[in-house]
């Protein structure tokens, strides 16, 4: 039977450590398309994905590959996602596999996302293929990373694999591998349909295409279907698998991953993680709990020309047909006006929203100072949540304040675990745990490598916490972490006045006793972002209408064209031109040109 | 065709670039002189038109790397080309470097009547510093030259602005200039562009940042003291006597017909403005074959952009723009079509204004960009 010369598996790995590049060679290898087609590794199809050299979207890809034992085998490879704001996707397309190839960098050795990935891919009961990559490389330390491997996550030497994912070399024994330990899709032809959605997009002809992993049962073309969690019904529009292109086919079967076009005209009704079954006597069980991925970041969401707002809101609503996974609600700022507050699974799905939106709708945007969600409990005892600084209450109505927490592993050379805890006792954190993991040759001087975990704010993470992480340890510390839940807190309110004028948008909670740096170190930041006006602008920063810091923008008083003859004309009015199209780039708040960039510039301060 | 337009020549040759320069011109093709000149003469006969010259420059680079003898030559075939105006002002720029009083006095004597002298500092080390082949000595010989030769219509070229130049400095160089008492004077704040030499060097660290808040009061400084010299501020970079405006760079400035000839030179004409290549190999050769040069820039100004340009070019004179000559030649009401941007820029002090006409105020002249780009019209 076709189930059983079948296998769904994924690749995962901590970021660059080269999973890309091995799907590269997989398909080469198993001859889905020519070496010279792939040009960029194929499975990252958004524009933007590969310029940040991250997947966002899992998608899959059937291969076709005759083992030794003289058998074709259908290998559909499915991608995941490889940053941890996208762990809930990751968790989904976890669950449509049943074997995982875990990549680990021959010169890195284990990384924070490493371990957080094999303990989900346990979690999920995949069968892991451990390989160490790059070792064509020079400064390759595969031996040590074996040791490694072997302390920290327990597989013996020779249950590893050593590959040059950018070479070739041992490739050919990862796909024996693939074959031999990952077992066949379990599921029953004769069973319900029931299908697992592990990633869905919105296509403006073929509405929203999902992807599925077929558990039990089949499905074909026109087929009437239900979704187990949300009670959406669709029909079939269009079946088939990915070849790497869309591949219509008749239909898909028990094992097989493959794609069906539904019509539905938004992702929102057809998530991420639901079970597909058939209208007329479906199933009785979900295949796994279905819940929806909960946005934990917060910010505002304004265009820098007021009268863009319309086009703001047509672009928000088409983009979240394609991402269910951030939240938007209108807001109004006094001083930006109409615009929206968003809910970002993290700070990196706030940034790709945000270029999506003005590169994909032209827009010019302001995003306001990330925050977290609180939750409030008033003197009256009613709660909010409180996603937005401006709506908090007065201190004096609140009872009780309660802020959400992270988890944080963080993997490192010894030598720097004073400066990472100076860090996170800075950020407010607790100090949990230390675990020696082993030594890497070029590591020797800076000491073992170790793994810290430790409890920190959300809120903490939202500012330059992992870029000072990176610049305490050198570079060498990765990081992952994980939500732990609600804790009591402590916050007030801190505003930004740019020539007297409150802005909303700078507005943010911190800890009463941090209240004066912050401000501080906020309106100097602000004082080098926003260019000199023509007139002199006071910047502040207060609690209330306690003023705790102050400084000025002096007045701009020249910016002229010295000459301007005959052959000057077209070039200077080109250069007018540039300029006018700069305000453009400007919010005019209380009269002063602020950039765009300000908003989120008052984040990226120095210690 | 217009019936009267104003004539430029650019000549493309350098002894030496200076370090500021974003000009079109050549130092190591002195030689091609001789064959360029050719080729100048080949472009006013295809250029040739029924219209009054009232105005000609010779602007470069450096006219004065020309003889007398070239530039008599080129003077007698524009006079067979165009109809040439009995008070025609006959411009030339000129390094202190390249002249003596034999040499001023055969240009004179060869039509020329206004000498704009390019002096820019009486401090060695600032000219130095701006890659100037003179000394401060030399320049003030070439003033004295000048006058001898009988020019009486003399311009003298100042910059200011310049890496760790003081008040002081400035202070000095200014008066020493006025000692001279030429017609016109024309005073540039350094502008640099990123690709020349200069601001590579400050870059480098070799010279200290340029200080705009410095350069405003040297500014300021100057208008004092040339108003008090009696000078009549009458362009943004310019001062004269009165009555001694130069008369050719006011067609630019009120957007009158111009002809541009030689390498990179530029023309308006009929809401036509074009370019000549900046290509010297091209330029001699498509002439020598007898064909107009290739054109960099050909663009017609439609009516907004002609508008937009005059208000620009208009608010650059400190006379402003006359409010019923403005209706009279575009048929508009500037105060109702610009009347936002008029309002906001009153409010910030930057235009002043009455029944006649809309100005700068001396704080608008230092801020002109931000009142200027506020008349561009809106990209289609």
């Amino acid at each position: 039977m076709k189930q059983f010369k079948t296998r769904n598996f994924c690749i995962i790995a901590h970021i660059d450590h080269g999973k890309s590049t091995l799907a590269d060679r997989l398909i080469e290898l198993t001859g889905a398309m020519k070496n010279d087609k792939i040009i960029e590794q194929v499975m990252d199809s958004m524009e933007l994905e590969r310029e940040r050299g991250i997947t966002i979207k899992a998608k899959a890809i059937r291969l076709s590959y005759t083992a030794k034992d003289g058998i074709t085998y259908e290998l559909n490879l499915i991608d995941t996602p490889g940053h941890v704001d996208f762990s809930y996707e990751v968790s989904r397309t976890l669950a449509a596999c049943e074997g995982a190839i875990l990549v680990i960098d021959a010169t890195q050795g284990i990384q924070a996302q490493t371990i957080s990935n094999v303990y989900f891919a346990i979690d999920h009961n995949l069968e892991i293929i451990p390989v160490i990559n790059k070792i064509d490389l020079p400064s390759s330390e595969a031996e040590r990373v074996l040791e490694e491997i072997e302390s920290v996550l327990g597989y013996k030497h020779e249950e590893v694999l050593h590959i040059s994912a950018k070479t070739g070399q041992g490739v050919p024994e990862l796909l024996e591998a693939i074959v031999k330990k990952i077992p066949p899709p379990k599921g029953d032809l004769n069973k319900p349909l029931r299908a697992l959605i592990f990633d869905s997009h919105y296509d403006s002809y073929m509405g929203v295409v999902a992807y599925i992993s077929v558990n039990d049962g089949s499905i074909r073309k026109g087929d009437k279907l239900r979704l187990m969690g949300q009670g959406t019904e669709l029909e079939v529009v269009s079946i088939g698998y990915f070849n790497p292109k869309f591949t219509p086919s008749e239909e898909l079967s028990t094992g097989d991953i493959g794609y069906i076009a539904t019509g539905l005209k938004s992702v929102g009704e057809c998530r991420v993680g639901d079970t597909i079954t058939s209208l007329v006597d479906g199933a009785e069980e979900p295949l796994i709990g279905y819940k929806t991925a909960k946005p934990m970041v917060f910010s505002g969401i304004y265009t820098t020309q007021p009268e863009d707002h319309g086009q703001l809101r047509e672009a928000i609503e088409k983009l979240s047909l394609n991402d269910a996974s951030f939240s938007f609600e209108p807001e109004n700022s006094p001083v930006l006006g109409n615009g929206y507050r968003c809910g970002f699974l993290g700070l990196l799905h706030m940034d790709i929203i945000q270029e999506r939106l003005e590169r994909e709708f032209d827009l010019s945007l302001i995003v306001t100072v990330p925050g977290v969600n609180l939750i409030v409990t008033r003197t009256d005892g009613s709660q909010m949540m409180v996603v937005n600084p401006s709506d908090l209450p007065e201190p004096t109505e609140i009872l009780k304040m309660e802020e959400p927490w992270v988890k944080i592993s963080v993997i490192t050379p010894s030598t720097f675990i004073g400066p990472i805890m100076d860090l996170v006792t800075q950020s407010e954190g607790i100090y949990k745990h230390t675990e020696y993991i082993g030594h890497l040759h070029t590591n020797n001087v800076l000491g073992q490598r170790v793994r810290l975990e430790y409890e920190i704010p959300l809120r903490s993470m939202l500012t330059t916490f992992y870029d000072q992480l990176k610049s305490r340890s050198r570079g060498y510390a990765s990081l992952d972490h994980d939500m732990i839940g609600y804790k009591e807190t402590r916050l007030i309110k801190l505003d930004v006045l740019v020539n007297g004028v409150v802005v909303d948008a700078f507005s943010r909670v911190v800890p009463p006793d941090k209240a004066h740096e912050i401000g501080k170190s906020m309106v100097e930041k602000l004082k080098d972002v926003i260019p000199p006006q023509l007139f002199k602008v006071p910047l502040q920063a207060s609690i209330g209408s306690r003023i705790v810091a102050r400084t000025d923008i002096a007045a701009r008083r020249k910016d002229v064209l010295a000459k301007c003859y005959g052959g000057d004309i077209t070039r200077k009015r080109k250069l007018l031109e540039k300029q006018k199209e700069g305000k453009k780039k400007m919010r005019n708040i209380g009269k002063v040109e602020v950039p765009k960039d300000a908003f989120m510039s008052v984040l990226k301060m120095e210690d | 065709m217009p019936d009267v337009i104003a004539l430029y020549i650019h000549i493309p040759f350098c002894k030496r670039k200076c370090k500021y320069c974003s000009f079109i011109s050549f130092d190591d093709r002195v030689n091609d002189i001789p064959a360029y000149i050719d080729a100048l003469k080949q472009e006013f006969i295809l250029r040739s038109v029924s219209a009054t010259i009232e105005t000609i420059y010779f602007g470069g680079g450096t006219p004065s790397l020309l003889s007398p003898q070239q530039l008599s030559d080129i003077l007698a075939v524009i006079g067979r080309c165009f109809e040439i105006a009995d008070d025609t002002e006959i411009s030339i720029e000129a390094n202190p470097g390249t002249v003596d009083l034999k040499y001023l006095a055969d240009i004179k004597e060869a039509g020329i009547n206004r000498l704009s002298l390019g002096i820019q500092s009486f401090n060695d080390a600032e000219l130095s510093m701006l890659g100037r082949i003179h000394s401060s000595k030399e320049a003030g010989a070439a003033v004295r030259d000048a006058r001898q030769a009988g020019f009486d219509n003399l311009n003298i070229d100042l910059i200011y602005g310049l890496p760790g130049q003081n008040i002081d400095d400035w202070n000095t160089s200014l008066h020493q200039a006025l000692d001279f008492h030429s017609e016109h004077m024309s005073l540039y704040a350094l502008t640099l562009e990123a690709e020349e030499m200069l601001a590579k060097e400050i870059k480098a660290g070799k010279w200290p940042q340029i200080d705009a808040d410095t350069v405003a009061t040297q500014y300021e400084l100057a208008e004092e003291l040339l108003g008090q010299k009696g000078y009549r501020h009458y362009e943004v970079s310019n001062w004269s006597r009165p009555g001694r405006e130069c008369r050719h760079n006011l067609v630019y400035w009120q957007e009158g017909s111009y002809l541009g000839v030689g390498v990179a030179a530029h023309s308006y004409i009929e809401k036509r403005r074009s370019a000549n290549t900046g290509d010297l190999d091209k330029y001699i050769k498509a002439l020598s074959q007898n064909k107009l040069p290739p054109q960099e820039i050909d663009e017609i100004i439609n009516p907004d952009l002609e508008i937009a340009e005059s208000i620009i070019l208009g608010l650059r004179l400190c006379c402003g723009i006359n409010i019923d000559d403005f209706e009279k030649r575009f048929g508009i009401d500037i105060m109702k079509q610009y009347g936002k941007q008029i309002e906001e820029l009153l409010n910030f002090g930057l235009i002043e204004k009455n029944q006649e006409y809309i100005r700068l105020t001396p704080q608008g002249r230092l801020l002109g960009n931000e009142v200027f780009w506020r008349f561009l019209p809106d990209k289609i």
